[in-house]
């Protein structure tokens, strides 16, 4: 090591630069591969990170602010059904002679009444089950992912104030970061997608290639992926979700694919939301959240990529068809005027005719 | 003659064009929409319709059944008069048709309301909430048939919905640039413009104008016999020096370079040049074109439209529904964002006569909404992708200074 300075020194600066060179090539490289590794992480990974984590920390702040509001509505309903007992108790002291159908109508017309309250407590949010029985952390954490992603399942809903301004800064923020993430991991999986089909693709054409005779020139054509594809993709993927929300959560087929596409799509109605009866089964619960959670995640990414190399093919497809719309209204326009030309004409050697 | 004959001939027929495309691609989409969540309505109105009514009478079947319990095990039963016992035993059955009344509404029934809950109106505003994706579920399909269908009309609707919202964005985008232009920096006022346009031909004049520094491809120069040829007004020069903000926005490369030249398409003012150099004889017109395209709109500006829209629509509807305005405005986010929880739908909670109207201007203003929010993200484009660009260098210039 103690000669390669005296080297350099006599054989000029040639020599010292080759040494020198491939010394620092070595650490030259490992730094591009870590700048190349940190770039990845930051862009791919941490995008994922900095969502899981956003959604982590919007599950803390609103089990904080939903989990100790104490409900009211919890408090009417035993009101309303208190005084529907008493009412009921005092239809049955007034009549003396126990007369089933007049004592039955009265009823009924109270049972009615209840009802009506019961069904308003409902349409404004009431579901039998307190704050602390809803807001547990696997549920906020649902609750969270359907703010940023826009899905909004609204079988959990925030009742106090500050949770509905929470809300809104939220979903302000957390949506960008969202849309970062979708866009990423779009490009990632489409990127990946189209390398798969490529060598799938150049491996089945060289098993072709093989067979034939003559010279075989490579020709490298730009092979987009087709947009059915990626629809495959997308229904092996609900397929997957069907049968998986199919034996935990005990709905049929049907409502599983219903579930799958309706979040897929970003609608989320909320009818059907798994783990909703967390307070059932307390432990496996958790578990099953955590899956929903990186199913909805990752079907994002999904639909995202599909959406990526769908773009392409779609814009092609759209492009001709304005082509050759053009073209067709042009084509009518010319004729429309060729047809004028000629009468024209037409009418003027007449009137000479005429002279 | 025969050839100005010619050239309003062709100018009639780029003009026809142009409406025809014009029609084809944004009130054509339009109209597309709203014809595609029309017949949604009508479909979903019939394959749900009917399951309403079989709820409606099971509800009506499960009160009679409490009555009956109450009536066989509870006063039947007891045959002593003990008050508190009694009590307790109401309860019980009350608590038991408490719990069917919350699943019943939250599955799908209505509480007895005298309209029906697949009406049009309800049924247009479930078809909108489905092909933009909010997804109120205050109403979801709750037969097979229903849940088939919504699949099938969700897969076909929101790419229809994203083509009108990027068609319209776009649209809206190019009117509102014309519009801020105008008003911020008062190009169209008249006397301005002549001013401008003397202004401007002092400077063709001067040898300056030449060393002013332009990008290569910019000056056009004469395009077809069709269009008129543009001069894009230079960045440096006079009179623009006193509106900084215009100079630091066409200071920008962006605009310049995405910018192709499309001919005939009017994007701006043309101002007559009325006058001709001695060189050239010919009777032709020149014309100064302002190009609106080219200006930026303040990030702030798009801010402000967004959040006057959630507040109108939060004063509109607070005054409808009887909300107060954390809830109406709340309710205008939800659902612009596409969120959509469905905790706060017009014409949910309080019933009035005017549930059906409620239903058609709750669609309404989301349509507009969305094509509004569209149109901020078009705008604020710009603006975002130079900010991001000028982040990235800036942490370039930090990385490569780690070495």
């Amino acid at each position: 090591m103690d000669r390669q300075p005296v080297n350099a020194s006599y054989h000029g600066s040639m020599r010292s630069r080759d040494s020198s060179s491939t010394g620092s090539d070595a650490r030259e490289k490992i730094k591009d591969c870590f700048r190349k590794f940190v770039a990845f992480m930051f862009t791919q990974v941490g995008v994922g990170a900095l969502v899981v984590c956003y959604a982590i920390l919007g599950a803390a702040s609103f089990m904080h602010i939903e989990k100790d509001n104490p409900d009211e509505q919890l408090q009417h309903v035993r009101k309303w059904r208190q005084s529907c007992a008493e009412e009921l108790w005092n239809i049955t002291v007034a009549n003396n002679i126990f007369n089933e159908t007049s004592w039955v109508l009265k009823v009924d017309k109270v049972l009615k009444v209840f009802q009506n309250n019961i069904t308003a407590a409902v349409h404004t949010g009431y579901n039998g089950r307190s704050p602390e029985d809803i807001w547990s952390f696997p549920a906020a954490l649902m609750y969270s992912l359907s703010v940023f992603t826009m899905i909004g399942y609204g079988n959990i809903i925030p009742k106090t104030i500050w949770g509905k301004i929470v809300t809104i800064a939220y979903a302000c923020f957390g949506i960008p970061i969202y849309i970062l993430y979708f866009c990423n991991m779009g490009k990632v999986l489409a990127q990946t997608f189209k390398w798969l089909y490529i060598t799938a693709h150049e491996c089945s054409r060289r098993d072709d290639a093989v067979f034939e005779e003559g010279e075989i020139i490579p020709v490298k054509r730009k092979i987009t992926v087709p947009s059915t594809a990626c629809l495959w993709v997308i229904s092996f993927y609900i397929l997957t979700g069907t049968i998986m929300f199919g034996a935990w959560e005990k709905w049929n087929y049907l409502d599983s694919t219903y579930f799958c596409v309706i979040s897929l799509c970003k609608i989320g109605f909320g009818d059907f939301v798994p783990g909703a009866n967390i307070s059932d089964s307390a432990g496996g619960s958790h578990l099953k959240l955590v899956i929903n959670f990186i199913y909805v995640l990752l079907g994002m990414g999904l639909v995202a990529m599909c959406y990526n190399l769908m773009c392409e093919d779609v814009r092609v497809k759209v492009r001709e068809l304005k082509e050759d719309l053009k073209n067709c209204l042009d084509d009518i326009t010319l004729k429309i005027t060729v047809c004028m030309n000629d009468t024209k004409h037409f009418h003027q050697k007449q009137s000479r005719h005429v002279k | 003659m025969p050839r100005r004959k010619r050239r309003l001939a062709s100018r009639i027929r780029a003009y026809i064009r142009g409406l025809l495309s014009f029609l084809f691609s944004n009130v054509g989409v339009i109209v597309l929409v709203v014809a595609y969540t029309i017949a949604g309505a009508f479909m979903f109105q019939a394959i749900e319709g009917e399951s309403e009514m079989e709820r409606m009478t099971h509800m009506a079947l499960e009160r009679n059944n409490t009555a009956e319990n109450l009536w066989q095990n509870v006063t039947l039963a007891l045959n002593l008069f003990n008050e508190t016992a009694m009590k307790e035993r109401i309860t019980i059955e009350l608590i038991h048709y408490q719990k069917k009344i919350v699943f019943a509404v939250r599955h799908g029934w209505d509480g007895g309301r005298s309209s029906r809950q697949w009406s049009f109106s309800s049924a247009f505003l479930y078809s909108l909430t489905v092909i933009t994706t909010i997804g109120y579920g205050h109403l979801s399909p709750r037969t097979n048939w229903g849940k088939v269908v919504t699949i099938l009309y969700t897969l076909l609707g929101m790419p229809l919905f994203l083509l009108y919202l990027t068609n319209l964005g776009e649209l809206l985008a190019r009117w509102f640039k014309c519009i801020y232009a105008l008003v911020c920096h008062c190009r169209g006022c008249p006397g301005f413009t002549k001013r401008r346009a003397a202004r401007f031909r002092q400077q063709l004049d001067i040898s300056d104008a030449e060393s002013i520094e332009r990008p290569p491809h910019w000056r056009s120069g004469y395009l077809d016999s069709d269009c008129t040829p543009e001069y894009r007004i230079p960045p440096n020069a006079r009179d623009f020096q006193r509106r900084p903000d215009y100079f630091r926005s066409a200071s920008m490369p962006q605009p310049w370079e995405r910018r192709e030249v499309l001919p005939a398409q009017p994007r701006g003012w043309s101002e007559p040049l009325a006058f001709r150099t001695d060189s050239e004889g010919t009777s032709e017109f020149s014309y100064v074109t302002f190009d609106a395209q080219t200006i930026t709109v303040p990030i702030s500006v798009c801010v402000c439209i967004m959040v006057g829209y959630i507040i109108f629509g939060s004063m509109l509807f607070g005054m409808w529904e009887n909300w107060d305005q954390l809830d109406g405005a709340y309710f205008c986010f939800i659902s612009l964002s596409s969120i959509g929880f469905g905790d706060f739908v017009p014409g949910e909670r309080v019933y009035t006569p005017r549930i059906e109207t409620s239903f058609i201007a709750c669609s309404m203003y989301l349509m507009l909404g969305m094509a509004l929010v569209a149109m901020c993200f078009n705008l604020m484009q710009e603006q975002v992708i130079h900010y991001f660009a000028g982040l990235k260098r800036v942490l370039k210039r930090v990385s490569r200074c780690k070495r």
